[in-house]
């Protein structure tokens, strides 16, 4: 049985984005007039509002921009103490993820981390949930 | 962001409104209830209507208007403009609605616009005693905005964007957890001086390291109230306020810009502190006024988190970027101080009232005898509106 998190926002664009991660694919959006990336998914790409789109595999490589530990509860399926990491991707998006293998007291801005996997599974179905430790080497 | 605003059109609506009245509810008794304990959430005792209503009729009362002056109707909070003008027996020839910064700048567009004279701008909001949530799974109405989205990951809470805003700050600049700590003791200080503050036991900045963390770096302190409560204010055309009750207070400059382009992202929140819109407001708002930040002698900024502080000084120029940690040191925003910043305790100490309870604060200062908790010489009032980038910002002088 996959770990149960709290429920996805979901509407046809993020179902093509969480669909990708059977698979363990982090794809994002990309204009295919201007090559803009884009996150979270939708129907436009902000920059010059065409709605031709390719979903373009990501190297995985992100840097620490911030991070902040919940010592509240809010969700049950993430009892405090919980971490929570805002990331710079390679590719020029932000993202939002949780870090694994690395302490928070470990964790320096501008540090690089690469893309991990987690299972998951909501109201949606399973899935896997993209998250970021520290390079293999 | 290309420079669009006309500060040519913008200048001559410079003091041709001002606010006339204000109306607060009793915050601190309401929020210790019968027998002095505290309101429970959940405890619902009446609703958002009750508290705006009884607002309205102090702000009236104040002013010394009628109610059949109104012509113009904002409502703020979990108000509906109808269900509102329907209670109060009123058919608006013009109505808006938003935050009270929103509301102050709309409603002066309508009065030059020449739709109204006289507009009651009316907020309540029952969210304690009806258990608002602000994080977690009940906070998930379907709209996809950066207050949901990451859930997946155990991401909630508008606190808890403020912490990463904060520990973004602390790495670039080594802003520390004790100089944040200045700004909930400072605001609590100015609580302990305003009965109708809800928290009115003064803080050490020892008892704010002492206190819990919710979301790291943020603690206890850091976070604002949720409270019961309404606020009323009555903005009037110009050259109708002579012969009033009240000295008129002028809404003499105003600007409004908003970062949401990779808002879901953080962008903004995180790469600039949103300064972006924090310059764009600055340059419509002093110029209009005719003053600068060294002018301003009493100042109140959007505080459901401490950290908003520190953005608004640094992005409007009463210090350098990374250099607000300092700043607020060594009492320089209290009371007596060179800024005296959110002298009705604010949203952390005051009355969370999601802007509205500053106006009036302001207001009230620059009409002076406020006894312990007057601003000396105030003359030049500034309200700071910046909620996730979606920034406003009003500049209140003393009328005639």
């Amino acid at each position: 049985m996959a770990t149960a998190r709290p429920v996805r926002a979901m509407d046809p664009y993020a179902e093509q984005f969480w669909a990708f991660t059977l698979d363990r694919e982090l794809r994002l959006q990309q204009c295919s007039a201007c090559g803009k990336f884009r996150w979270p998914p939708g129907p436009t790409c902000d920059r010059c509002l065409s709605d031709d789109f390719g979903w373009s595999p990501l190297s995985g490589m992100a840097k620490v921009l911030s991070w902040t530990t919940f010592r509240r509860g809010y969700f049950p399926e993430y009892p405090p103490p919980h971490t929570v990491l805002a990331l710079e991707l390679a590719e020029g998006p932000l993202f939002i993820s949780y870090p694994v293998d690395i302490e928070p007291t470990d964790l320096r801005e501008g540090m690089t981390l690469e893309l991990r996997w987690t299972d998951a599974t909501d109201k949606f179905g399973e899935y896997n949930l993209p998250v970021f430790g520290p390079l293999r080497g | 962001m290309a420079v669009s605003f006309d500060r040519a059109r913008l200048a001559p609506l410079k003091d041709t409104v001002a606010i006339v009245g204000v109306g607060e509810t009793d915050y601190a008794k309401d929020y210790r209830g019968a027998g002095g304990q505290a309101v429970g959430k959940g405890e619902a005792r009446y609703d958002s209507y009750t508290l705006a209503s009884r607002a309205l009729k102090r702000a009236l009362d104040d002013a010394g208007l009628r109610k059949d002056d109104i012509d113009g109707l904002c409502t703020g909070g979990t108000l509906s403009g109808e269900r509102a003008s329907e209670q109060w027996g009123l058919n608006p020839r013009w109505s808006g609605g938003g935050d009270a910064a929103q509301c102050i700048i709309e409603a002066t567009l309508a009065i030059n616009a020449g739709l109204c004279t006289t507009v009651a701008l009316v907020y309540g909001n029952a969210q304690r005693s009806m258990d608002t949530a602000y994080g977690g799974a009940r906070v998930t109405g379907g709209a996809i905005t950066s207050y949901f989205y990451y859930a997946p990951w155990g991401m909630t809470s508008q606190g808890a964007l403020y912490a990463l805003f904060f520990q973004r700050h602390k790495l670039l600049y080594g802003t520390t957890e004790e100089q944040l700590g200045a700004v909930a003791v400072a605001f609590r200080k100015h609580a302990c001086l305003n009965p109708n503050a809800v928290m009115q036991t003064p803080i050490t900045i020892q008892d704010y390291l002492d206190a819990r963390y919710i979301a790291e770096p943020l603690r206890l302190y850091d976070y604002c109230l949720i409270n019961d409560g309404g606020v009323a204010i009555i903005v009037r055309r110009a050259d109708m306020t002579r012969d009033l009750k009240q000295r008129p207070i002028m809404v003499s400059g105003f600007g409004w810009s908003e970062e949401n382009v990779d808002a879901t992202q953080l962008r903004p929140r995180l790469k600039s502190f949103y300064h972006g819109a924090h310059h764009d407001v600055a340059a419509q708002a002093y110029p209009m006024a005719g003053v600068t930040p060294k002018d301003v002698d009493v100042f109140a900024t959007y505080d459901s988190f401490s950290v908003h502080l520190l953005a608004s000084l640094e992005g409007f120029g009463f210090c350098k970027e990374g250099e607000a940690g300092a700043f607020v040191q060594g009492g320089r925003i209290e009371i007596g101080g060179d800024l005296p910043c959110n002298t009705s305790g604010g949203m952390l100490s005051e009355s969370y009232m999601q802007s509205w309870n500053h106006q009036p604060e302001l207001v009230r200062q620059l009409r002076g005898g406020l006894g312990h908790r007057q601003v000396q010489g105030a003359e030049v009032a500034q309200y700071v509106h910046d909620v996730a980038g979606k920034c406003k910002s009003l500049i209140y002088t003393r009328g005639a």
